[in-house]
């Protein structure tokens, strides 16, 4: 838009040239300010978009990483713990393979929901309280769905036929794909020894709950699988033919 | 504030584009290497309520 000239000054050169200058209008001071405003308003809205950038794809990539590698590092040194003998938070007592969400996905399992350091550093949270893998009940987990290695982004996908696949000191367990839901954050029912929500659940079964955010990045939901055991392997006769992994 | 450093940085038009993006390369790395993680440290290390 052409600015307003508010004078003209003439100078008259020695050799007779005129030079003509244009005295624009001096830009108010509030005007600046709120210039500066509008700058600082689009730079942190750049500055959030990049950090959302950061949260869901390079730092989740690069945490999921890192949970797989401690994953196999965690195997190679120690030997998990006992499931019976759990009593604190973040105590690690297994490993959890789900094919469907990729064939390199593993994640520990560790007890406790506690973001730090079961969820956000380690992987997989066994819910306290409820039961131990292949115990009658409701083994139950939880994972992030979106941040910090998003170990169960993927739980969306699991359909009838996928078989979930948990490795301990002792026993590989495979629960089979029974149900998925989706439910309000304070129905805590579904992680009952028999969930009323899960269609046909009878009492003495063993059931296996995974549990997560959703939607993705939004989280005002619970995303809810329900796995039921299909059988139980001794860890000597080596791991389930269909997880192909040949060991560790 | 962008018009002001525009402004400010010496040279033509390349040497200030050359001079902005080298400017826009440090505050995102910046970003990426300190302040998100700083920041990501900040917001979401606190106990979940599951």
């Amino acid at each position: 838009m052409p600015k307003r000239i508010e004078a003209i000054e003439v100078t008259e050169l020695p050799d007779g040239t005129k030079m003509f200058w244009a005295q624009l209008p001096k830009e108010k001071s509030s005007k600046k300010v709120l210039l500066a405003v509008g700058e600082s308003f689009i730079t942190l809205g750049l500055i959030l978009a990049l950090f959302v950038g950061y949260k869901a794809v390079l730092q989740d990539s690069v945490i999921a990483d890192k949970q797989i590698a401690a994953a196999a590092e965690f195997v190679k040194q120690h030997k998990f713990r006992d499931p019976s003998q759990v009593t604190r938070q973040a105590q690690i007592f297994g490993r959890m393979y789900v094919p469907r969400f990729g064939a390199k996905w593993t994640r520990l399992i560790a007890e406790g929901t506690r973001w730090h350091p079961v969820l956000n550093e380690i992987g997989v949270g066994h819910y306290v309280g409820t039961t131990m893998p292949g115990e009658v009940g409701n083994f139950a987990v939880a994972a992030h769905r979106g941040g910090f290695g998003g170990a169960f982004k993927e739980i969306h996908r699991l359909t009838t036929g996928d078989k979930v696949f948990v490795e301990t000191r002792n026993f590989w367990y495979v629960y089979k794909y029974l149900q998925t839901k989706i439910v309000n954050p304070n129905e805590i029912t579904v992680i009952n020894a028999v969930p009323p929500e899960l269609d046909g659940a009878v009492a003495g079964s063993r059931y296996m709950t995974m549990t997560s955010c959703t939607p993705i990045y939004v989280n005002t939901q619970r995303i809810i699988v329900w796995l039921e055991l299909d059988r139980v392997i001794p860890i000597k006769n080596g791991p389930p033919q269909e997880l192909n992994i040949g060991g560790n | 504030m962008y018009s002001w450093l525009w402004r400010k940085l010496p040279g033509g038009k390349l040497l200030k584009s050359i001079q902005c993006l080298g400017l826009a390369t440090i505050f995102i790395a910046a970003c990426y290497f300190w302040f998100f993680p700083w920041l990501d440290a900040l917001l979401f290390t606190e106990v979940s309520p599951l």
